[in-house]
This record gives structure tokens, sequence and C-alpha cells, in this order.
């Protein structure tokens, strides 16, 4: 594979007659702007992120609105939970799902970097993805069992 | 009413002020709800966590975009920040508030140092330069991770560092970025604006390995992390459109006052406990 095949090839590999975006602040050597696989993941990034935003800013709003306060200490997590209060529209069901997604979003875009490597036949970058997920599993696994 | 407007606005600060200087909002958010709001250390680390995961994702999603932060780099070093995060949300659990204060104390007074230091800035750019001029080793494990105008080279001490990184960032709630730029400039030879982007990448998945730790064992509360990480996102945002217009000579002064300020208040938290 060339380094122009690589899903995620530095823009600077491609060739010098690809379009460039004025007025943007790029690195030198990356005018090009990004690959398919960057692209897909900085949407992915951008969309979990903003979602997690929102749900936190209809959370709060219905907490603070409901006469409560950030002290008064949420419950813990109940996984089971978190639909019925979506369901009944409780601040508590905005705020877990925003959380979930907040930490959830990272381990996606590992996901979608392997299917990508993947795909693109780079072994050793789908096994480092795989290695990464495999960690944040471990990590899963070990906050599960040393639940407080 | 007001301690929700209150932590909103706080977060909004430690943002903007994170985001000016380039430290990320968690060296403030910390101190910020532990001094501030009487959280306990530990739910603070939580919550700082989940800040930081948020303005990660929105700046990565930028730097990926417009094709700055390299993603096979961030990717290999993660690895291990995420190794190191796992063992450091579970190393939080063993150490005492006042052990983690002390050492929050410690990271405050380096970053305070660090920033009072000149020439720094201009030793690492020399040294980066000669890492460029340096052809570079080949690939090792059939991993190319270098790029444009540059080589990267030292992974074994990369990975090391990128160890050390996730384990300070899981222990106090940072992204971590203090360890990992240094790294990937001065001993990769990594471009600054290149390692700031991957290091920026990076903090989701190192933070979000040990958020869960603290997740599970219900250290993260979600009335608090809601409009703390709401504040941290807007500041943050606001702070990347105004960085060009502020001195950053006279908010540097002024930060390290704070930072200061905070290490002494955070030292006689471990003190008395």
């Amino acid at each position: 594979m060339t380094t122009s095949d690589r899903p995620d090839a530095a823009a600077g590999d491609r060739p010098a007659d690809s379009p460039s975006t004025p007025g943007v602040e790029t690195a030198p050597a990356a005018r090009d702007g990004a690959t398919g696989l960057e692209q897909t993941i900085a949407r992915l990034l951008t969309i979990g992120t903003y979602a997690a935003v929102a749900l936190f800013a209809i959370g709060s709003g219905l907490l603070l609105a409901a006469g409560g306060s950030p002290l008064d200490g949420g419950p813990r997590l109940d996984i089971g939970r978190v639909g019925a209060d979506l369901g009944e529209l409780r601040f508590d069901g905005f705020l877990w799902l925003g959380l979930l997604i907040v930490i959830a979003t990272p381990a996606a875009r590992v996901g979608v970097s392997f299917i990508g490597y993947l795909r693109a036949g780079e072994r050793s970058m789908a096994l480092v993805a795989a290695l990464i997920l495999g960690i944040i599993s471990l990590s899963v696994a070990l906050a599960i069992g040393t639940e407080g | 009413m007001a301690i929700g407007l209150l932590m909103l606005a706080g977060g909004s600060a430690a943002g903007m002020f994170g985001s000016l200087l380039g430290l990320g909002g968690g060296i403030l958010i910390v101190p910020l709800l532990t001094l501030g709001f009487g959280l306990e250390l530990r739910q603070a680390v939580g919550v700082s966590l989940v800040s930081v995961i948020v303005t990660s994702g929105a700046s990565a999603g930028v730097y990926l975009q417009r094709n700055v932060a390299n993603l096979r780099l961030g990717m290999t070093l993660e690895l291990f920040t995420a190794i190191g995060a796992l063992f450091g949300g579970l190393i939080a659990f063993l150490l005492s508030e006042q052990a983690l204060a002390a050492l929050f104390a410690a990271l405050l007074l380096y970053v305070a140092v660090s920033l009072l230091r000149t020439g720094t800035a201009e030793a690492a750019q020399r040294q980066a330069e000669a890492g460029r001029a340096d052809p570079g080793a080949s690939p090792r494990f059939g991993l190319d991770l270098s790029g444009p105008g540059y080589r990267v080279r030292n992974l074994g001490r990369g990975a090391a560092g990128s160890l050390g990184a996730g384990v300070v960032s899981a222990l106090l709630g940072i992204g971590g970025g203090l360890v990992k730029v240094p790294v990937m400039h001065l001993l990769m030879g990594v471009p600054l604006r290149v390692a700031t982007a991957t290091s920026n990448l990076m903090i989701g998945v190192t933070a979000s390995a040990s958020a869960v730790i603290y997740l599970f064992r219900g250290e993260i509360d979600p009335y608090v992390a809601g409009p703390t990480a709401i504040g941290v996102f807007l500041g943050a945002s606001a702070g990347s459109r105004v960085a060009h217009r502020i001195d950053l000579r006279i908010l540097r002064i002024l930060f390290v006052a704070v930072l200061l300020y905070t290490a002494v208040q955070m030292l006689r938290r471990a003190v008395s406990g």
C-alpha cells in the first residue's frame, strides 16, 4: 500500500492540485483537508459532543426549573431507568444519557477507526485500534466488577 | 438556581482560561469544585474527566477536519495513555483524599513554574527543529507514524511518557496534555501544532478509560457534571475565538497567580484533611 492509499493519509501526500480551503488556517502541508476516515471521525466526534451538550442543557434546565440544585446529589447510574426517565421527561434521564454519550463517543471513534483500517488492509493500525477497544472493555469490566 | 448558574459561570471561566493558555479546563475544574463548591476530590476529578472529554471532542473534530492532528500517532500513543488511565483510575480509589490533594497541589506548582520559565519555548523549538532534520528511524512494528515534513522518532520513550500521562490524567482529572505535548514535541520530533492537536484527539480515549471507573464507583454526579461541562464547553469555545485579541503575557501572570493561590489551598486541604 502506498502512503496516499492510507485511509488517513496526510493531505501533503496527495497531488498538489487538490483543492484547498481559502481563509482556513491549516498546517502548511495539510491544506487539502482531511481524508475519508478523518472526516467520518470528525463528524462522529462533533455529533457526539453536541448531542451530549444539548442533553446536558435540557437536563440542567429541567433540574433548575424544578427548583433543584446541582448540589442536591444526583442518583447513581441505573442504566435500566434511563429510558423510563427520558420517557417521563425527567432531568435524570437527560443528564445520564448525556454522560453515557460523552463517555461512549471516544470508544465509538476507535471502533470506526478499526473498521476503516481493516477495510483499507492496514492490519497494524487495525490491531492498535482493537487493542485500545480491548483496554476500554477491560476498564468497563473492572469498573462493574469493583462497583462500590 | 444560583448555584447552577455559578457552576456554569465557573466552568466557563475555567474553560476559557484553559483554552487561552492551551492547558484545557481540567486543571481549574477540580479546584473550582472542591474549594468553591465543597465537593470531594474524587467527585471533582470524575466531573472534570467528563468536561475534558467534551472539550476534546469538539476541538478534535475541527483538528481532524483541518488535517492538523496525526490520527495514526494519536491512536498508537493512546494505547498507552489508556493503559495508564486504567491503572490511574484504580489507584485513585486506593489513595486518601489528602494524598490526592497533595498530588494536585504539586501539579499546580509544576504548571505555575513551567509557565514562568522563559526561554523554554525557544529551546523546545530548537530541539524540535533538530528532530525534523534527523532522518529518523525506520518504521517500527510496521507502523509509519510520520507526517508531512516531520519524522516521528523515539516511539518507545513516547509510549512511556504516554503511560505516565494516562496515570496523571486519571488520578487528577486533567487531559494530560501537560505531559503529552512535551513528550511528542521534544522527544518525538513532532511539530508543536501537530503535537497539541494530536494530544487533544487522545484526551477522549484517555479520559473515558478512567471515567467509566469513576462512573460505576458513583463518583460522577450528573447534576454537577451537566452545568460544569456546558460551562467548560462554552468557555473553551469562546476562548478559542478571542485568543488572538488577548495579551497572553498578562493572562499568563494572572493564571500563575491563580495557580499558586489554588496550590496553597490544596496543600492546606492535604494537611488538614
